[in-house]
């Protein structure tokens, strides 16, 4: 199929990998602030009603987000 | 979607910064950027998901009754064409495929827009939380996605903690 991007794209990084730099990050987050690392939740005022309605659906169907 | 030969859909808003910051935040729904929007709801289609119906549930999205999950294509390009693909964030799953998740720079980038556009106060926060947890970010990079994002008004050094 004819690509829409110009660039080949680069190379993936093991899952493993990645969860071990993000351990390792968060931890130094911790010993330099001396807390976990927290992050504010998305208010959702900016929610289109396409996405109030998934996330209706997806509650509807049990989920718990 | 790779085995048809076409790039790997890309995971922006809630879901990726769940990524970048190892389940800080839980979301069960996916935004997705992707060009191909009729191959990947083909795709998603095959995997079990449905698109909900009835009164208040018009949505462009995609709910998996069992899995409890929801994908929604929101764009076709990368924050309107103006993220660098190159920097798409690849993740090897193993047998599972690969996820691509939009560049940490330019999440922080988007959060920042958001910031600047007044609806969204706690993306700023969401910002800094994000660049001191990623220290190694392409400042410069960043710097130029987060003027593109704001109109101008917010640099790098807004995002500094």
């Amino acid at each position: 199929m004819v690509s829409k991007t110009s660039r080949a794209e680069p190379k993936p990084i093991p899952l493993a990998e990645f969860a071990a730099d993000l351990e390792r990050r968060l931890a130094e987050y911790e010993a330099r602030y001396g807390h976990p690392f927290e992050i504010p939740r998305n208010s959702g005022n900016r929610r289109t009603p396409s996405k109030r309605a998934l996330l209706k659906a997806i509650e509807e169907a049990g989920g718990k987000w | 979607m790779i085995s048809r030969g076409l790039p790997a859909p890309v995971l922006v808003g809630g879901a990726a910064v769940e990524i970048y910051s190892k389940g800080s935040i839980n979301t069960g729904d996916f935004d997705i950027v992707t060009a191909w929007q009729a191959e990947f709801e083909e795709e998603l289609q095959g995997l079990g998901f449905v698109r909900p119906a009835g009164p208040g549930r018009a949505t462009r999205g995609w709910i998996h009754p069992e899995l409890r999950l929801g994908f929604e294509v929101v764009a076709d390009s990368l924050l309107d064409g103006a993220a660098d693909r190159h920097r798409v964030q690849l993740i090897d799953l193993g047998e599972d495929g690969t996820a691509a998740v939009i560049s940490l720079e330019d999440m922080i980038a988007d959060r920042m827009g958001q910031y600047a556009s007044g609806t969204a106060p706690e993306m700023l926060e969401q910002a800094r939380r994000l660049f001191a947890l990623h220290t190694d970010a392409d400042r410069d990079y960043m710097e130029k996605r987060i003027r593109h994002e704001s109109a101008g008004d917010y640099g790098v050094e807004d995002v500094e903690s």
